[in-house]
């Protein structure tokens, strides 16, 4: 057990710098897709909703440094976290890969557009209409985030959530 | 108390949600603490060196390409600047030949030369007009500075020009101050340097006297100007007579082609070959 959550923090490390210095530079109609929500989506619903709360709260405080607005960040990635650990597959559970995967993209596109709204709010530096950041950017980035989930999901995850 | 716990333990989720969310709410409102702000630069510093050497590397990576890019660039520049240099150059030339006012150039055409074959006995030159731009057999081509040659073979866009400094090459010429007539050629050699012969010894011919075509010439317009006497070699009946050519052939670009001089009649009552130049 210790070892599996060594090995998911090691990861969350990764995945925030990725997240940091590679994937937010890589935009399309000015978002970028977002890989550390698809890890907290993912350990929420694979472990639970404790460990998606605290691997939100971890991860936040990551991309905060990093992006330099860390209580914003732990705050939308606590909520992230915690919202998707409503989709939590219980252990003793008899549901398929291909339902866990649905469980996966519902917890990435709702606890995605919560987050997104908390950051919308509490951080607007170019002064953008909060309808234009929630809805408009919001969609594209949940769109964007949704699809390199369902890539990701194909090539790497489909052994863990059968699991 | 054991209810307490019960709740505790059933709702702990919630719990540790409302502690994270009060941490995160902590951190945004001492977001100015020296603590955070110093973690916050430090992030940030980090994140900057991080993105700086990943952009150095993919700067490296993208060397080729962008020296791909400078070379098309660098290509494309040198034509453009060369069509310039040629365009001016050719520009040049021809208004130098339009300002020569010893010639009336309106009656002549105008040709660049496009080709040369020099070698020390057949030399050849090729002319970018042909007999759509009027060009015709044996007509004088000439620059401001003397006669160049005559056209010996036509087609529909270019000629071939036979050259002064062409051994077949003959034609009659008369010097400006003694009026001594002989026959200029060719014989091998230096490309700057002719032959006049047929002068005979009892002529007053001096150095440096300009030779000039004339009128004897079956092709070639009167007064074009030739060379300058060099060197005089006696021999028993005629001077062997060493003319410096007025054109420099090494660098001809432009050509002015005269009109065809018609005098068959003359050509008929004198029986001779039109292709060559003989004293009367």
């Amino acid at each position: 057990m210790t070892k599996k959550y060594s090995l998911y923090i090691g990861i969350l490390f990764i995945v925030s710098l990725v997240q940091a210095l590679g994937l937010s530079h890589l935009t399309l109609f000015n978002v970028s897709p977002d890989i550390v929500t698809i890890f907290i989506a993912f350990i929420a619903v694979t472990v639970g909703q404790k460990s998606g709360t605290s691997f939100g709260f971890v991860a936040g405080l990551i991309t905060g440094i990093l992006s330099g607005n860390m209580g914003l960040n732990m705050l939308a990635r606590t909520i992230e976290g915690f919202i998707a650990g409503f989709f939590n597959t219980p252990e003793n559970s008899h549901a398929t890969s291909r339902q866990k995967s649905n469980r996966l993209y519902w917890a990435l596109v709702t606890s995605g557009f919560c987050a997104n709204t908390v950051l919308s709010v509490g951080y607007n530096p170019l002064a953008l209409s909060p309808v234009y950041r929630i809805f408009v950017l919001g969609f594209l980035e949940s769109l964007f985030t949704l699809i390199l989930a369902v890539i990701i999901t194909r090539l790497f995850l489909r052994q863990s959530l059968a699991d | 108390m054991q209810k307490f716990f019960n709740l505790f333990s059933k709702y702990n989720s919630y719990l540790l949600f409302v502690v994270y969310c009060a941490i995160s709410f902590l951190f945004i409102k001492f977001q100015d603490d020296n603590l955070l702000t110093r973690l916050r630069t430090n992030g940030i510093g980090f994140s900057a060196f991080i993105t700086d050497k990943m952009m150095s590397y993919s700067y490296v990576l993208n060397l080729k390409s962008e020296n791909d890019r400078l070379m098309r660039i660098n290509t494309d520049l040198l034509s453009r600047v060369l069509n310039i240099e040629t365009a001016a150059f050719d520009e040049r030339s021809r208004q130098k030949i339009l300002a020569d006012t010893t010639l009336n150039a309106s009656k002549f055409i105008m040709a660049r030369v496009v080709n040369r074959k020099f070698s020390d006995r057949e030399n050849m030159l090729l002319i970018n007009a042909g007999w759509k731009n009027g060009i015709k057999k044996d007509m004088t081509v000439l620059t401001p500075e003397g006669i160049v040659g005559r056209v010996s073979t036509v087609s529909e866009h270019f000629a071939k020009v036979m050259p002064v400094i062409n051994s077949d090459f003959k034609v009659s010429v008369v010097s400006d101050k003694s009026n001594s007539m002989g026959l200029l050629s060719w014989s091998g050699g230096r490309e700057s340097i002719a032959q006049v012969e047929h002068i005979p010894i009892s002529s007053s011919l001096k150095l440096n006297e300009q030779f000039l075509t004339s009128d004897f010439s079956t092709f070639a317009i009167r007064g074009i100007p030739v060379g300058k006497v060099v060197k005089i070699t006696p021999d028993k009946l005629f001077y062997t007579v060493e003319v410096r050519l007025a054109v420099d052939f090494s660098s001809l670009t432009h050509v002015l082609i005269a009109p065809l001089k018609i005098e068959a009649e003359k050509i008929e009552m004198m029986g001779e070959n039109t292709s060559l130049e003989t004293l009367p």
